[in-house]
């Protein structure tokens, strides 16, 4: 029976997911230090978890409850986004376990297993368990072996539900991403495996579907009739800073092209799903993402850059090969750009064009809509010269919010038209701070609500449109090839600008 | 910050223009019109509150303080902010004396945001009849506030007698935090209820309405017991051989019991004005789980059917023998 107090018209009511415990694996790490324990403390703070909540980590520490608890009760204070309160924080406080142990030790992982039972009985968490695997990739198996093992991830034998949230990267290419998507969902059953892909949480990019699905004025004009190319622009200012060993490793184009602007262009480029549920949302997105072709001629539509020494931001920064722990020699791209086609009807011929850096000028993540000129202008071409074309720009961060750049009259007795911008700022019309993204995907996954997750053939549709580009540049570094070089602080290397040149256009300046 | 004494409706609103214009951008992302009517008395702690809730829902603030309806002369003061001691977003105060504050549309009217929802909230004892009130009249959404009242129960069946959709009563947005607590600690019980109660102070609006909600989704009759102390204290629901209760505890806390389950202490913060009112401006359609409540709690019936729109009913409070509250003078 459900819940007679629950009321699908009482919007008032927030959704509180069902007691449960949430076991945090490498909980001394960055990651949960600075993201996850602020999260579950806003949560707290927000009165959003439930009356039986435990959050227990795990860690190779000889730690008590205690030490965890300061050390937690500190990444809080720091991280969170709301008000620290210390009633709060006594409050969870209370519900903070610590377990230590390394992950290849099966008495850690018995004690546990029987840890999650007895709490069933004290904090009457009733089976359900979310296991949070903030480690290494290399660790997976082995940790997800231990689950097996003990039967941790057994939904029928727990009583309740078991949830395995996952962090990028999902495997370096596709059949390392197969090999870890079999191993996950071998040991959890298929939905209840979480990928986080934080950007997927950030407000705006749920605005992407409200703004082309809830309105009249843009979804016609949505496609290759109107609109003449995509960008999708992922920069960062920050270099590799301490992630030298995974980023030599990886590159821009695994680290981020793969997974942040692929899912972006697919929330671009997607159909209406037949609902907003997990499931219409999911197959849409593979549709379109089995749509997405690598281009085809790679020397000119795959390019690759590596920055070199120059100033950004006022201060003199160091080239990527001088960073610590670099190879001097280092074919690592820092920077990636590519022409990605949508072969579907409302797609043909406009290309989407991604790129994503580090030690670019300035910190930004948009999608850029470039629609088409006017068919017919009928005014004098000296009238004209300084329109451009419309643009719709959606911002993803900073500043949240969306731009339109239209033509308008320039005031005076001449007819003049110039490009202007209209401004949508997501925070000034609504709540000043919208949640952290990890937040909402935290909440969500202890709802069981899978429809901000990557699904596993999404990620391995991305990798199918990865890996011919990564293989290409691969055969360039065998025959003596290397990413070309830009000066920290410009906007990527030549070879960006003349692959749109090639095509008649230019990169908008975000 | 432009300070205008006896000055027009049609000053207040250049001034606005002039005031935004130097200010650049700041109001291109306007939700919504609140307007709050005050007492002279009152109108720092409105003011504090209409801030805090404005930080979240940007909004125009526009205060209106009645002042002495029989002055012989009829006068309006204002000051327009933009961008200062009310917050980030646009705000005018409004002071109008004689005759002028009952017609205080003429000057509210034109100020109002294009085609943005307006919500008039009266901090002070509710009125009698919303239709009294000009400014209550073309409001899309009406905040009244019944624990504000000398007879917060009595004011409470005036609420259901004067109800059309739109209207919503601080003394709701008080159980909000009370009903999830309710909800999550019933999520997982099984089978009908027998028997609910709800314990707090005499006379209290709160109590009535939570009752009224318990009584309305349960399906049984909810005993309501007078504790002492304030507000709330206690809600207990049976179903079968489990009893689950919520009990406020000292401080921010609350006490939670559930039949074979160990105890727990769960967030229950005493909130402050601009949060219940930020609560208010979230949703701005019809409240129909209020209006349940409120027919519940008073007895009344058929309050969703009736209909959104208010028609202005003349009322001189100086002629009257009764005079409306919400033209309030001071």
């Amino acid at each position: 029976m459900s819940n007679p107090l629950r009321d699908p018209r009482d919007r008032r009511l927030p959704r509180v997911p069902d007691p449960c415990v949430l076991v945090v694996f490498g909980v001394t790490g960055d990651l949960a230090r600075k993201k996850l324990i602020p999260a579950v403390y806003d949560l707290a703070n927000r009165g959003l978890l439930p009356p039986g909540f435990v959050l227990l980590g795990f860690a190779r520490r000889d730690w008590g409850d205690g030490d965890f608890e300061s050390v937690a009760k500190e990444a809080a204070r720091k991280g969170a986004r709301t008000e620290f309160k210390d009633e709060v924080w006594q409050r969870l406080a209370e519900a903070i376990r610590f377990l230590p142990g390394s992950f290849d030790d099966d008495r850690a992982f018995d004690t546990l297993a029987s840890t999650l039972t007895e709490l069933d009985g004290t904090h009457g968490t009733q089976g359900n368990a979310a296991f949070y695997l903030s480690i290494p990739p290399s660790a997976f198996p082995i940790v997800l072996q231990q689950m097996e093992r003990t039967g941790m991830a057994d939904n029928s034998r727990s009583g309740g539900w078991r949830r395995v949230v996952v962090e990028k990267p999902f495997g370096h290419d596709l059949p390392s991403s197969q090999e870890l998507n079999n191993l996950v969902d071998k040991v959890f059953t298929a939905h209840d495996v979480f990928r986080i892909d934080h950007y997927l949480g950030k407000e705006t990019v749920q605005n992407m579907l409200a703004l082309r699905f809830a309105n009249e004025l843009f979804e016609p004009i949505w496609n290759a009739h109107h609109i003449d190319s995509v960008q999708i622009t992922m920069a960062e200012d920050v270099g590799i800073e301490s992630r030298a060993a995974f980023y030599e490793q990886t590159g821009a184009a695994r680290d981020v092209l793969q997974n942040h602007l692929l899912q972006l262009m697919a929330l671009t480029a997607m159909e209406e799903p037949a609902s907003f549920d997990a499931e219409s949302l999911r197959i849409e997105k593979r549709k379109v993402l089995s749509a997405i072709k690598p281009p085809k001629d790679l020397a000119a539509y795959a390019v690759r850059g590596q920055y070199d020494q120059g100033w950004l931001a006022g201060q003199r920064v160091q080239a990527y090969r001088a960073e610590k722990d670099v190879a001097a020699d280092s074919r690592t791209e820092t920077f990636a750009a590519v022409r990605l086609e949508v072969e579907s009807r409302r797609w043909a011929g406009v290309p989407f064009y991604l790129r994503t850096g580090k030690r670019l000028p300035r910190r930004v993540t948009e999608i850029a809509v470039l629609f088409r000129k006017a068919p017919h202008l009928p005014f004098a071409k000296t009238d004209t010269e300084e329109l451009g074309s419309n643009q719709l720009v959606v911002r993803v961060q900073p500043d949240e919010g969306m731009t339109l750049r239209f033509g308008s009259k320039v005031p005076g007795s001449a007819m003049e038209v110039r490009d202007v911008a209209m401004d949508f700022l997501y925070g000034e019309a609504f709540t000043e701070s919208s949640p952290e993204a990890y937040e909402r995907l935290l909440l969500d996954v202890l709802l069981g609500d899978a429809s901000l997750f990557p699904h596993n053939q999404e990620v391995e549709d991305s990798w199918r449109v990865i890996d011919p580009i990564e293989k290409w540049w691969a055969e360039q570094n065998d025959s003596g090839g290397e990413p070309e070089l830009y000066r920290a602080g410009e906007w990527g290397p030549k070879g960006a600008d003349d692959m749109l040149a090639r095509d008649g256009r230019t990169w908008r300046r975000p | 910050v432009t300070t205008l004494w006896d000055t027009t409706g049609t000053a207040v609103v250049k001034a606005l223009a002039a005031e935004r214009r130097q200010a650049g951008s700041v109001s291109s992302g306007l939700a919504l019109t609140l307007v709050v009517v005050v007492d002279e008395k009152n109108v720092a702690d409105a003011e504090a509150a209409a801030t805090r809730a404005a930080a979240q829902h940007p909004c125009r603030l526009l205060v209106v303080v009645r002042r002495r309806p029989d002055a012989p002369e009829p006068r309006l003061d204002a000051e327009v902010l933009i961008g200062g001691r009310l917050g980030p977003g646009e705000a005018v105060v409004m002071r109008m004396y004689g005759r002028l504050a009952l017609h205080a549309e003429s000057v509210v009217l034109p100020l109002l945001a294009p085609d943005a929802p307006v919500v008039t909230w009266w901090y002070g004892e509710p009125p009698n009849r919303i239709a009294h009130d000009p400014l209550g009249v073309f409001a899309d959404r009406r905040i009244t506030d019944c624990s504000l009242a000398a007879d917060e129960i009595a004011a409470l069946h005036r609420r259901a007698e004067d109800y059309a959709p739109g209207d919503t009563d601080l003394g709701w947005t008080r159980t909000t935090l009370w009903r999830a607590l309710c909800a999550s600690a019933f999520d997982s019980v099984q089978g009908p209820v027998t028997s609910a109660r709800v314990g707090g102070a005499p006379g209290h609006v709160t109590r009535a309405l939570l009752a009224g909600w318990l009584q309305r989704r349960l399906g049984v009759d909810v005993q309501v017991d007078d504790l002492e102390g304030t507000g709330l204290s206690v809600v207990e629901i049976t179903a079968g051989d489990v009893t689950v209760s919520v009990t406020r505890g000292k401080g921010s806390g609350a006490q939670l019991t559930r039949t074979g389950q160990p105890d727990r202490t769960l967030p229950l913060p005493r909130r402050e004005l601009g949060d219940l009112l930020a609560e208010e401006l979230r949703r701005l359609d019809p409240d129909e789980v209020y209006a349940e409540a409120l027919e519940a709690a008073t007895g009344s019936s058929g309050l969703a059917d009736r209909s959104a729109h208010r028609t202005h009913i003349w009322h001189d409070p100086v002629e009257s023998d009764d005079p409306d509250p919400a033209l309030t003078v001071t």
